[in-house]
């Protein structure tokens, strides 16, 4: 049986029906499961909150929608071991609702993707590599090692931001999952576009069930909307960021 | 303008304007007072239709609703004069958005919903605001023919930036953020888009907006009751009508005056991106809902005029009359006088028109489902009126009749004959090559460092381009955005908007055929199909008759390059009144909008150069003129003419691109607008660089000595024209499709080294990559 995945929304999600799309096409039952469904949740496997602006990112972004009663499901799943992949907006949810990096109390956010560097929204291609071991970070375990995963960075508020002493013990730990990359597969910090501490770009668990990503991988996972797209490759087939996908759904079916 | 009752709620509202018993003066004085745009003769008219004096709603209602913006009295008659039908013309210009014709899958015919506005003096006055409602009122557009809304596009026409205009600085600056804020928040992706810096706009922005929807054309809703639609409830949908935008639609029907703009801000609305994004999706839900039990309903947007307009036009476009009760309106703020209520510009509102079967369950779907009064204060889904037999269009408001007129006098057409001048085109034809004292290098850099040549990206980063994730080609890797936006199909859109005002100020009829041309040519730079168009008329005062004859060449000019590419125009917008009261008008500035069709999305072409050793082919051909030139605009050539369009050998050369295209024969290409071809071949070069690859370079060896227009013209001149790259093992079959065709030209080379060769100049492309990729950079941080 396929692995029953729900894709959040919250009033103000707005990337719902491609995160849909492209965990059906790595193997899943994704569905999509809005913010007046909330008591449905129970019944799925793994959680996925897509991108957009939730509750129009009043306060800090993410702020509000982690205190939805949605989250409420997410939060009894990621601590029971269900695996929760937060994407842009999904991915700063994560974060202000405490199960990620998930050092503190839940809904006591340690750290924050919060404005970038250059003060306004960018949109801009971004390669992701994963800097910690494979068995850091379940979702991320299938991808090969040193392969670099395209994405876009579309974002507001998309730095990492947190004590430094506590950026030291995420970066210690192995929290930092992926960092920005460029082509030669570099990850120094400055690669950061938005300038987000250690060049960071996705944020794991202690556990390593939970995974909070900025950019999309989700916008360059078909061949049709692949840069590096080979010539005479099926347009319509997976491809790109759609490795980290695939990795997930992967790592629910062996559960 | 006063929005509310001074006392209590229960004052009568039954307040009016005795027309008859006041002299000119005195009626002007009146009317003024109540900040009316009405002429004396329309305020007779409307006095003397009813036999009596019109009450103040009635007014406003007039106002709206005879104002420039909603009844094109102006350029109606002109608008004729454009082609609108075609066989990819699902539906041409006569709802809130057009319907091209996109193809077939799975057994269902696709089509492309598309509308192109204006939201220039909302944006001169709140840039922020005034650009997110742009985005805001076309989205809406698009969504109530049944779509669901996938692409949004801008072009802008800003004033000068240079240092020490603080002030359009920060208007070209609050402009890209409110696009920014709006698109990204409802998840549309900003697809396409031009922008010009130009002194003439200095005090009068323009921005356009295009949107554009995908829909089944079996499932298309229209803007208007149905045929067997007695009685059908109006039912209000959105945000809670406010004080905002009151007075909207004859603002943006005078010209604009600096000190009066603060005290016109009122009159821009109030974006709310977030409750459009629910209320995009509840639609979508209630689409689905309609579909399943085979219900036809009307839909339509409040735009300019409000629930007033709005309501009018949705019954009357139906053959129907109209009853709305204001009382049963849900209001944000309470003592609303009527006529605000009624004709406000309130945003992120439309109006169902539904058998009365189906309504509680589209209540639901909003109110509950959906939520709306939670996402904001007071939002819903509400009745508020029907629609009648009775051809009278009637409003309540705590119990009163305030307003009760012939619906057709109220949405009739009026028009105004006006004086026209005709345009006086440049008269200086050039016999002799450009003599000029700067050198090659020196102009080469400063063209690529122009304002309106230099890289887009500082300022379409900003735009989420890739949202929904079916963009292929995002805004600014080629020279048309492309979307492949119905899952599991290869069928794909290119769309490209387009508008020199340096030719406009030239050469009004010449401009329009210009920006026909450059659109249609970017589409098949990239392999789509040209399949239709939508044109804004950027122009300034109507009253003027030099101003007006301006307009009037446009059009003809629209018309006449339309009918010799074979394309219709679906969709359009009329924005007048453009410039400042001292009579200083915008050049001429005829947008247009093409979009083309890709039945195998794996065939569009892209910009940047592939490979070393390809053959670089320029198909078009160069003229000495060099009107609307960046060149001309460096080294202040005022009297220029403005290249010629040979419409039949276009036409048979974009054939040949796409016959070139469609067989795999084109590894890139990019077509030769602002700059010149020089810049074309350097922008394929730096497009490596987006691709994260190395440079490849170009060596002219095939450039010199085949031009008759001479070398200034040649290297910088905008005559049009598309350049491709052509893998060594394909020319041979890429010549022969070429067959008799002379203005397909070997041109060069593609080489190694990361260097642009020409004669004895070598520039290499890191410099010239910095000439052109930084002067935005300060302006849009």
């Amino acid at each position: 049986m396929k692995a029953r995945v729900a894709v959040l929304v919250f009033p103000g999600t707005n990337s719902e029906e491609e995160t849909r799309d492209l965990l059906v096409d790595c193997g899943a039952d994704a569905r999509i499961v809005h913010w007046s469904e909330a008591a449905s949740l129970a019944y799925y496997d793994a959680f996925v909150l897509p991108g957009g602006f939730a509750y129009e990112d009043r306060i800090r972004a993410g702020a509000i929608a982690a205190h939805d009663a949605m989250l409420d499901a997410v939060i009894e799943g990621a601590q029971a071991g269900k695996f929760v992949m937060g994407i842009c907006n999904g991915a700063q949810i994560l974060l202000e609702a405490g199960l990620a990096p998930g050092t503190g109390e839940i809904r006591r956010p340690t750290a924050a993707f919060t404005h970038n560097a250059q003060g306004h929204f960018i949109c801009e291609r971004v390669l992701l590599r994963r800097t910690v071991a494979a068995t850091r970070c379940a979702i991320a375990a299938a991808l090969p090692e040193h392969l670099l995963i395209p994405a876009w960075a579309a974002h507001a508020q998309g730095r990492l931001a947190a004590a430094p002493a506590h950026l030291d013990e995420l970066e210690r730990d192995g929290f930092i999952v992926f960092r920005y990359a460029d082509a030669a597969g570099a990850t120094d910090a400055h690669l950061a576009p938005q300038g987000s501490a250690h060049g960071a770009a996705a944020l794991t668990n202690r556990e390593g069930n939970v995974l909070a990503i900025m950019p999309h991988p989700e916008r360059d996972a078909w061949n049709f909307n692949h840069l590096d797209r080979r010539e005479g490759s099926d347009p319509l087939a997976p491809s790109g960021g759609s490795v980290l996908f695939k990795s997930f759904v992967t790592a629910l079916e062996r559960m | 303008m006063l929005c509310f009752s001074s006392n209590s709620r229960r004052e009568p509202s039954l307040r009016d304007l005795k027309v008859a018993e006041l002299d000119d003066k005195a009626l002007r004085e009146q009317a003024d007072t109540l900040g009316l745009a009405l002429r004396i003769d329309e305020l007779r008219s409307i006095a003397q239709r009813l036999g009596r004096a019109p009450s103040f709603v009635e007014l406003y209602a007039f106002d709206a609703q005879w104002s420039e913006h909603c009844s094109y009295k102006s350029s109606r008659a002109l608008l004729g004069r454009l082609p609108t039908s075609g066989p990819d013309v699902v539906l041409g210009p006569a709802e809130d958005a057009g319907i091209l014709h996109l193809g077939e899958h799975e057994g269902e015919r696709y089509g492309i919903v598309i509308a192109h506005e204006s939201h220039n003096h909302p944006s001169q006055v709140v840039p922020f605001e005034g650009a997110a409602t742009g985005i805001g009122g076309i989205v809406r557009d698009v969504l109530c023919m049944g779509a669901e809304v996938v692409a949004v596009a801008d072009p802008l026409r800003f004033g000068s930036v240079d240092s020490g205009h603080e002030h359009q600085r920060a208007v070209a600056r609050g402009v890209v953020d409110g696009i920014a804020a709006y698109g990204n928040a409802i998840g549309v992706p900003n697809l396409a888009g031009d922008c010009y810096f130009d002194g003439d706009f200095d005090d009068n922005v323009l921005v356009n907006v295009v949107a554009l929807g995908l829909v089944k054309e079996s499932e298309i809703v229209h803007s208007r009751v149905p045929r067997h639609g007695e009685n059908f409830v109006l039912l209000l949908v959105g945000k809670a009508t406010d004080a905002s935008g009151f007075g909207g639609a004859s603002f943006s029907s005078v010209a604009l005056d600096a000190q009066e703009a603060q005290s016109n801000k009122g009159a821009v609305q109030v974006p709310d991106p977030f409750l459009k994004n629910v209320i995009m999706r509840a639609s979508y839900r209630v689409f689905s809902l309609l579909r399943e039990r085979g219900i036809e309903a009307g839909f339509k947007d409040l735009g300019a005029g409000g629930i007033m307009g709005c309501s009018a036009e949705l019954c009357s476009a139906g053959g129907f009359g109209a009853e709305v009760d204001l009382d049963s309106v849900n209001v944000a703020l309470d003592r609303l006088l009527p006529e605000v209520i009624a004709v406000g510009e309130t945003q992120e509102r439309l109006l169902w028109a539904l058998p009365e079967e189906i309504v509680e369950e589209v209540e639901r779907i909003y109110n509950e489902e959906f939520s709306l009064p939670q996402v904001a204060q007071n939002a819903r889904a509400v009745r508020i009126g029907r629609a009648t037999a009775a051809q009278r269009y009637q409003l309540r408001h705590l119990g009163e009749i305030v307003m009760d007129v012939p619906i057709d006098f109220l949405t009739g057409s009026v028009r105004d004959t006006l004086p026209v001048e005709e345009p006086k085109a440049p008269s200086m034809r050039r016999e002799q090559d450009l003599l000029c004292d700067r050198t090659l290098d020196d102009l080469f850099h400063a063209i690529l460092a122009h304002r309106d040549v230099c890289s887009r990206a500082p300022l379409y980063r900003h735009y989420d381009a890739v949202v929904r994730g079916r963009t292929v080609i995002p805004r600014g890797e080629a020279d048309a955005g492309v979307m492949a936006p119905i899952r599991g199909s290869r069928l794909a859109f290119a769309l490209s908007v387009d508008g020199n005002p340096r030719i406009g100020r030239l050469d009004p009829q010449r401009a329009a055929e210009h920006a026909v041309y450059e659109s249609i040519r970017n589409v098949v730079a990239v392999g789509a199909e040209p399949i239709g168009l939508t044109d804004c008329l950027n122009y300034g005062s109507p009253r003027d008759a030099r101003q007006y004859g301006e307009l009037v060449a446009g059009v003809d000019g629209l018309a006449r390059a339309a009918r010799g590419f074979g394309l219709a125009y679906v969709s359009g917008n009329v924005s007048l009144y453009n410039g400042a009261p001292s009579g200083h008008a915008i050049p001429a500035s005829p947008i247009v909008a093409c979009l083309g069709r890709l039945t195998d999305l794996s065939r569009c072409v892209t910009l940047p150069l592939k490979e070393v050793g390809s053959h670089l082919y320029l198909v078009g051909e160069t003229q000495r003129a060099l009107g609307g030139s960046v060149l001309a605009s460096i080294l202040a050539l005022a009297d220029e003419t403005v290249p010629e369009i040979d419409i039949d050998r276009i036409v048979a050369e974009h054939r040949f691109v796409l016959a070139a295209a469609s067989e795999g024969l084109l590894r890139s290409a990019h077509d030769i607008s602002g700059g010149g071809l020089f810049v074309t071949l350097a922008e394929m070069s730096f497009g490596c660089l987006a691709d994260r690859r190395a440079p490849i370079g170009i060596d002219l060896d095939g450039f010199a000595g085949w031009s008759a227009a001479g070398a200034f013209e040649s290297a910088f001149g905008e005559s049009g024209g598309i350049v491709v790259e052509v893998a060594d093992r394909d020319i041979e079959r890429f010549e022969e499709l070429a067959g008799a065709l002379e203005s397909v030209r070997e041109i060069g080379t593609t080489i190694a080294e990361p260097l642009l060769a020409f004669e004895d100049e070598a520039w290499e492309i890191a410099d010239l990559h910095r000439s052109w990729s930084r002067p935005l950079e300060e302006l849009f941080p």
